[in-house]
């Protein structure tokens, strides 16, 4: 067989094995499971002990801007 | 013998739907209260493989196209990493997807499908236009995209902006902060409604309000533009909101009103002088001149999408032949006459027109197991839009049209300067839960006119607990039901407060109602109840 030939089967190969991989992940639900027991519960730790900005401690200027009032 | 044939037909075709022919019980699929599946549902070969290959490995290599040509991967990280309102809600998105499209087959998967990829992409574009220009990932710096962007309540109409086409780019402040993520993950707006009531706001208000206050007392929203333009829609308590916002946001800001009462005509001179006020607003802090050309261009496009969405409505009515299933049309139709004209709504339109037009050539019943034709009033859950999906699987309660899908029932006119205007304004004033909603009597009691439009037998009420306006109206409903003997059941929901009222609980009301008052035995029993209580 040519090399070419050969390549081509390989790569057919390995377009079938990860098509088998990747279905195993959908039908599982492996990409559900994952999200729900690993990565958001990180995410949410990560999240609630975030430094935040106290934004009430910014100042309210009311007056700050003019009214944008056209028609009058 | 049989069993083989059975287990054979099953492999091929899927589970058949009811428990008389030996149905697929898609609740024993749950891992409870999680929401997650022990697997995903084998729909047969045909339908298995194109939810596998056309729903959910497209849309994952989508979405990376997407983030990647709109705004970036580092910009995408960054956001992430900041933002917890993306992070937390966007990546399940997948899930999004099963939850809504449940039990489908055929068509109305295809066609489903469709509207909900449009409005990730639609998302995508959003939230990266967001953080390719927010000063707090781009170390405080002001860049070019920051400076062609305003912000807006998601509640004004993204067609006012339409002057400046190309030019400056709106980007709704909580149509995807918050709005989407409710749908798509109920748990992450929660931390803002508690945000907004750990600094001393009652918990009594509309908490859609609360939820658009709580994102900016916890500091999460990007600095993506040097101006905004606010609106009361849709209460006193939106009112409120933008006061806050104001305060947070600490920008020039526009306030576009909304009339209380606007069947007027001498009310739609105001707001038709308000519309104009605000373009002259943003021609001031812009310094680009409003483009009657681009208007009319872009309003002729979103006409477009109008006119298809009237022959969606014309199947939908007549026949029983429509492919979009209950949520796929109401969350496509609300996002995409919310936001205005897109590319995409355009895309996918082509793509359901022809799923349609199969439908009706080869009159393909979608949804076969129809028992009741039902409309949806007034505003949904927003932590439970799937409901119909479930409420079909179960009951065989098909959703066929909603409020949310009706309010804007209207092309603009285009042919001069004073009617495109007046017709804007109109459009304005038909807002999301305006119309409909708060919007009067006359409004709300156009439910019997798109019942019988429709061919409907069933009425799916919705009632917002925290929705004072509506809550007036209740009793009035109650009555008209009995005189009109309307077949209808209540679905009680604090928008997007998933604690006040569960999951759990709307499906039971709907249980009680359907075994008690129609004496109907479910097509799948196992739907009845379970526990999803943890569920995104």
């Amino acid at each position: 067989m040519c090399k070419l030939g050969k390549f081509l089967l390989k790569l057919l190969g390995v377009v079938a094995l990860l098509n088998v991989a990747l279905f195993c992940v959908f039908f599982f639900d492996l990409d559900g499971k994952f999200l729900f027991h690993v990565f958001e519960p990180f995410m949410k730790n990560h999240y609630d002990n975030m430094a935040r900005k106290d934004t009430l401690k910014a100042p309210y200027d009311m007056d700050k801007f003019p009214k944008y009032d056209y028609n009058s | 013998m049989a069993n083989i044939k059975k287990a054979l037909r099953d492999f091929w075709y899927g589970k058949p739907h009811s428990a008389e022919e030996g149905g697929r019980r898609i609740a024993d699929l749950y891992i409870q209260p999680t929401g997650l599946y022990k697997h995903r549902e084998w729909r047969g070969v045909k339908d298995t493989l194109y939810y596998f290959y056309m729903i959910w490995l497209y849309n994952y290599i989508f979405m990376v196209k997407d983030v990647m040509v709109m705004g970036g991967l580092v910009n995408f990280v960054k956001g992430v990493w900041r933002y917890r309102w993306v992070g937390q809600t966007y990546l399940p998105v997948l899930h999004w997807f099963d939850r809504g499209l449940e039990g489908m087959r055929g068509e109305a998967l295809r066609g489903s499908a469709w509207h909900y990829r449009a409005m990730v992409s639609s998302t995508i574009r959003q939230f990266q236009r967001m953080f390719a220009s927010d000063t707090r990932l781009h170390g405080g710096k002001q860049n070019e995209l920051y400076k062609r962007n305003i912000a807006h309540n998601e509640t004004v109409w993204g067609g006012v902006f339409y002057p400046w086409d190309g030019e400056i780019t709106n980007v709704p402040l909580e149509m995807i902060p918050y709005f989407v993520t409710c749908h798509v993950n109920s748990h992450t707006v929660l931390n803002y409604i508690d945000a907004v009531q750990s600094i001393g706001l009652p918990g009594d208000p509309c908490p859609m309000c609360q939820a658009e206050s709580g994102i900016f007392v916890l500091d999460d929203v990007p600095d993506f533009a040097p101006a905004v333009v606010t609106c009361n829609e849709a209460c006193d308590a939106s009112v409120s909101t933008s006061t806050l916002q104001d305060w947070f946001f600490d920008k020039p800001l526009f306030s576009l009103p909304m009339p209380m009462i606007f069947d007027d005509p001498l009310v739609k001179k105001y707001v038709m002088r308000e519309i104009e006020e605000l373009w002259k607003f943003i021609e001031d802090q812009y310094g680009i001149p409003f483009s009657w050309d681009k208007l009319v261009r872009k309003l002729e496009l979103q006409n477009e999408l109008q006119r298809f969405e009237w022959e969606k409505w014309e199947v939908d009515s007549k026949s029983s032949y429509y492919p979009i299933n209950g949520v796929a049309q109401a969350l496509y139709r609300i996002y995409q006459s919310q936001y205005g004209d897109w590319e995409i709504w355009h895309a996918t339109d082509k793509k359901v027109r022809k799923i349609m037009e199969k439908c009706v050539s080869r009159k393909i019943n979608t949804f076969p197991q129809t028992r009741h034709r039902v409309i949806a009033w007034s505003c949904a859950p927003l932590y439970y839009s799937n409901w119909c999906t479930w409420a079909y699987n179960c009951w065989g309660l098909n959703v066929v049209i909603n409020m949310d899908s009706l309010m804007f029932d209207m092309t603009i006119r285009t042919d001069s300067y004073e009617n495109t205007l007046e017709d804007m304004a109109q459009y304005h004033m038909w807002a999301p839960m305006r119309r409909m909603a708060v919007g009067g009597m006359k409004h709300m009691f156009e439910l019997w006119e798109y019942m019988e439009r429709f061919n409907c037998d069933m009425v799916a009420m919705y009632d917002q607990l925290q929705c004072k306006g509506v809550q007036g109206l209740h009793g009035l409903f109650e009555d008209e039901f009995r005189n009109r003997n309307v077949n209808a059941f209540w679905i009680p929901h604090a928008l997007p407060d998933s604690r006040t009222v569960s999951r759990a609980e709307i499906r039971r009301l709907i249980n009680d109602y359907m075994t008690t008052v129609m004496h109907e035995e479910p097509l799948d029993p196992s739907l009845l109840d379970f526990d999803d209580g943890m569920t995104w």
